[in-house]
């Protein structure tokens, strides 16, 4: 049985096209069959997250107009056979695809699939009705800043009125120097306003910056939010998982200094 | 052709029946009742007061001819007037003064909580248990109690109630309109654990919007 999710946050920079990217990496890691589709047509960039940018002969909208066949689009990740990613097209904008067209699509997709990603763009014009037309449920990535959040909350009103029967929350960009300072909102703040369920918690690390300008998702790797990441992959799959502690240990000579303040 | 013993009249507020005078009771329910499954794509389900003419009806014929309509349309009948005054104006203002009690002294429930862009309305009053958040407005022309916290926009006693107030478990909301009266949230920085106000009311007097925590001397000079 397949599952479609779509990736939503909103406002734009919160971090969606790089959870698209360690998701679906974490996923086909736990031998899950993966594709990711990126719905952000004329801006495309989970391609270049995903390192496979290089490699992109047809895109979305050839599939959606029949230019080419589902098979000859997809492309097949460098690192893990079961992994595919679906590009969208840099030429073209929004109106080139409608959600019909969507649903049609992943109608097909869903009998190769076990989970199939939806990278929505930011805003909540055509482009993001595109992403959610067929999705089962939504992953809400959101930063604990309270614009983030107010459009977080928008977001997850008009799923609930497309009738998206779950939508669970990725909080992304945690500082807990900052949280423990009172200046950031911490997890239980965020899921307070918001009132949906939370399956996630990434802190603001420096490795997601470097894993993305390489184009080679962190997931699973031993920083932070690579394990961060791959937690969510679990929750995604119903496995029961503990919730990281995001605290920063601090060094011995750290401990030092406190001793003497 | 067919004699007319039933004649309706209708302006915005109401209508007015002419009725003929001698024939039977039960025939004449009969045309009342054609009459009106005829016209009822045009009442749709309006609220209207109801006035006689052309005959006088007991107390009990008055509620047989109310139910033969109700029966055969969506029209709802508010209010029956005396013979004597049929004027629009009286019409008008005798059904609004129903529609005023009935928009405070009923209400619904709307379980969920609100979000952003999502915008409630009700002729009536509203108990909402949940959240209003940010960016999310309520508009009732009768009360409006929050079993929650209210950070959105509130627009209570919408078609001119100033009696109408506002309660929530916690106020911090954008805006509170009451009637034609407009307050806002306190400006200054943001707090991002949210207020935590406690239980609070807002009312109008004179024009001026007050908020206040919900005491047993509050709620005395609450009117409904």
């Amino acid at each position: 049985m397949s599952e479609v999710i779509v990736i939503t946050s909103g406002k734009g920079g919160v971090g969606k096209t790089t959870t698209t990217a360690n998701v679906g990496t974490g996923l086909a890691k736990m031998d899950q069959k993966v594709v990711l589709i990126d719905t952000d047509i004329g801006l495309r960039n989970l391609d270049v997250v995903m390192g496979l940018e290089n490699r992109i002969v047809y895109n979305l909208v050839d599939v959606v107009e029949g230019n080419c066949r589902i098979k000859q689009a997809l492309i097949k990740d460098k690192r893990y056979p079961n992994l595919y990613l679906l590009p969208s097209a840099q030429t073209r904008d929004k109106t080139a695809v409608t959600p019909e067209q969507m649903v049609k699509l992943i109608a097909e997709l869903r009998e190769e699939f076990d989970y199939i990603l939806l990278d929505s763009p930011a805003g909540i014009e055509q482009g993001f009705k595109n992403a959610i037309a067929a999705a089962d449920r939504a992953l809400i990535v959101t930063t604990p800043e309270v614009s983030a959040i107010r459009d977080a909350d928008r977001i997850i009103g008009l799923l609930e009125a497309n009738e998206i029967k779950r939508s669970d929350l990725i909080v992304n960009r945690i500082r807990m120097d900052m949280v423990e300072s009172g200046n950031m909102m911490s997890m239980d703040d965020v899921v307070e306003i918001l009132a949906i369920d939370l399956i996630g918690a990434i802190p603001d690390d420096e490795v997601i910056v470097i894993s993305t300008n390489q184009g080679e998702p962190c997931v699973g790797d031993d920083s932070m939010a690579g394990q961060a990441y791959m937690n969510i992959c679990h929750r995604v799959m119903g496995e029961e998982v503990p919730f990281l502690d995001l605290k920063i240990k601090s060094s011995f000579l750290g401990k030092l200094k406190k001793l003497f303040k | 052709m067919k004699e007319q013993t039933v004649v309706i009249k209708s302006n915005k507020y109401g209508i007015t029946l002419f009725l003929k005078k001698d024939i039977p009771f039960q025939e004449l329910l009969e045309n009342i009742a054609e009459k009106f499954k005829t016209s009822s794509g045009f009442f749709k389900n309006a609220q209207m007061a109801l006035a006689f003419e052309g005959r006088s009806l007991s107390r009990e014929e008055q509620m047989e001819v109310i139910r033969t309509i109700q029966d055969n349309t969506a029209l709802e009948i508010l209010c029956v007037l005396e013979q004597d005054a049929l004027k629009e104006s009286y019409m008008k203002k005798a059904l609004e003064e129903r529609q005023h009690e009935r928009s405070s002294n009923s209400g619904r429930f709307y379980k969920g909580t609100l979000r952003s862009g999502q915008v409630l309305e009700s002729e009536t009053s509203i108990i909402i248990l949940g959240d209003v958040n940010p960016g999310a407005t309520v508009v009732s022309k009768g009360n409006v109690v929050i079993l929650g916290a209210l950070k959105g926009t509130v627009h209570a006693g919408a078609a001119g109630n100033e009696y109408a107030f506002v309660a929530a478990l916690n106020m911090s909301p954008m805006q509170v309109r009451i009637s034609d009266s407009i307050a806002r949230g306190a400006d200054g920085p943001v707090n991002l654990k949210g207020n935590l106000t406690g239980p609070m009311i807002a009312y109008t007097e004179d024009g001026r919007i007050y908020m206040e925590p919900i005491t047993k001397e509050v709620i005395n000079d609450i009117r409904i």
